[in-house]
């Protein structure tokens, strides 16, 4: 049993760092990268990973004797039993709701960064924030 | 230069440091998942299908979509209206491109433009596949994972394939026009914004009281929209909801991306102000 702990309690560590230390990765591709498509392509790794930590806020662990199930009652018509037996094993609905807006704007909001980029790319020439902050406005 | 790059580095590493440091103190909550839910989404799991409360369910055997749709349908409205926001600002930054005016003039067969035949059989063979199975996520929204934004992403993946295949020029000749998607997603919103309001006009012609995003029956609010039809488990709007959001996401998506596919002297030339229409 307290074998059984100590390893869950270590593979959940290891899966919340590895989503920081992503997070870490795609926040120093927004600062450092001086392209805007590499920040774009970090903000899309920064926030499919906030999308991954709100899955895992959703998640629970298993009950002796059965095993976590998604949010969805398979068996119908509902009967009060299953319907218990549902409550009892499915996880939390609530997070897994938010995210698949989220991720739905994120694409229509990266489409429309796109669009601007490309823009960007258009007038200036280049999508190069250094050089882009030296012209000053003015079409190359 | 190199001194502010090391200095962004070391800044993320202490970040990831610190913030990992907090989690073996229990910054989580614990070190596990927790064994039960909270007591929200316990209710939520309880009320998705539950006969014997009518008055509070959704009748949906999806808890997920019973909260996008039902529990939180306003948030799901506001953050479709976000997405919209974001394809009328690509919109509005291409205003003036038309993506036609380049084709000349003529009918143009298949095998002047566009990819090799065998990417071209390909295509036509998966599209009616993949438009089935996109109707099938959207239309089983309510029983099983997917729904309508899952359906229209999947639909406006298969269009993508169609433009870049069978090149812009082509597929605006058979239809795939900026008129013709703008008009379909904006007969999408349309309808989810007259299904969100639904059961307010049903209580209004009937006079009983009703709110808006109401699906079934609710105490003092006894209109609602059936969650049977001829015996199959429709959950009342939510079937609807999904139909519409599948339509309004493929039609929207595939804007952008014949936006984004459109020929770049046509672009050009607008932004020179050449044209002005």
């Amino acid at each position: 049993m307290s074998s059984d702990f100590h390893l869950v309690a270590y593979l959940t560590g290891i899966v919340i760092i590895s989503l920081f230390v992503n997070m870490g990765v795609s926040l120093y591709g927004m600062f450092a990268r001086p392209s805007l498509i590499k920040k774009l392509i970090a903000l899309t790794i920064l926030s499919d990973t906030a999308n991954v930590f709100a899955i895992l806020v959703g998640y629970r662990r298993w009950p002796p004797g059965s095993i976590v199930k998604p949010p969805v009652l398979t068996e119908l018509p509902p009967t009060p039993e299953r319907v218990a037996r549902f409550v009892s094993t499915a996880v939390d609905p609530l997070p897994q709701a938010l995210v698949l807006t989220a991720i739905v704007i994120g694409l229509a909001v990266i489409i429309f960064l796109a669009v601007i980029i490309m823009q960007i790319y258009r007038t200036y020439g280049t999508t190069d924030v250094r050089l882009i902050s030296k012209m000053r406005g003015e079409r190359r | 230069m190199k001194y502010e790059r090391a200095l962004i580095a070391v800044a993320i590493v202490v970040f990831i440091l610190v913030l990992s440091y907090a989690v073996t103190l229990g910054a989580m909550g614990s070190t596990l998942p927790p064994r039960d839910l909270r007591l929200l989404a316990k209710l939520y799991l309880w009320l998705a299908i539950n006969p014997w409360t009518r008055n509070l369910t959704v009748m949906s055997p999806e808890a997920v979509t019973s909260i996008v749709w039902d529990f939180r349908g306003l948030d799901t409205f506001f953050e479709t209206a976000v997405l919209y926001l974001a394809i009328i600002g690509t919109v509005a930054i291409y205003r003036g491109v038309y993506a036609s005016s380049k084709s000349r003039e003529g009918p143009i067969s298949e095998d002047e433009v566009g990819m090799s035949p065998i990417a071209k059989s390909v295509t036509k063979i998966t599209l009616p596949i993949v438009i089935a199975v996109a109707v099938a996520i959207a239309l089983h929204g309510h029983l099983t994972p997917g729904g309508g934004f899952q359906g229209g992403s999947t639909a406006a993946v298969i269009l993508l394939l169609v433009l870049v295949v069978f090149s812009l020029q082509y597929s605006i000749r058979m239809g795939i026009t900026k008129g013709s998607t703008l008009a379909l997603r904006s007969a999408g919103l349309l309808g989810i914004a007259v299904t969100s309001i639904l059961v307010l006009i049903l209580g209004l012609l009937v006079g009983c009281q009703s709110f808006i995003f109401q699906n079934q029956p609710k105490a003092y609010a006894p209109v609602g929209v059936p969650a049977f039809l001829d015996g199959m488990l429709v959950s009342g709007t939510l079937i609807l909801f999904n139909i519409f959001e599948c339509l309004a996401v493929a039609a929207g998506l595939t804007l952008t991306f014949i936006l984004v596919l459109t020929h770049e002297e046509e672009i050009r030339s607008v932004m020179k102000g050449d044209r002005h229409e």
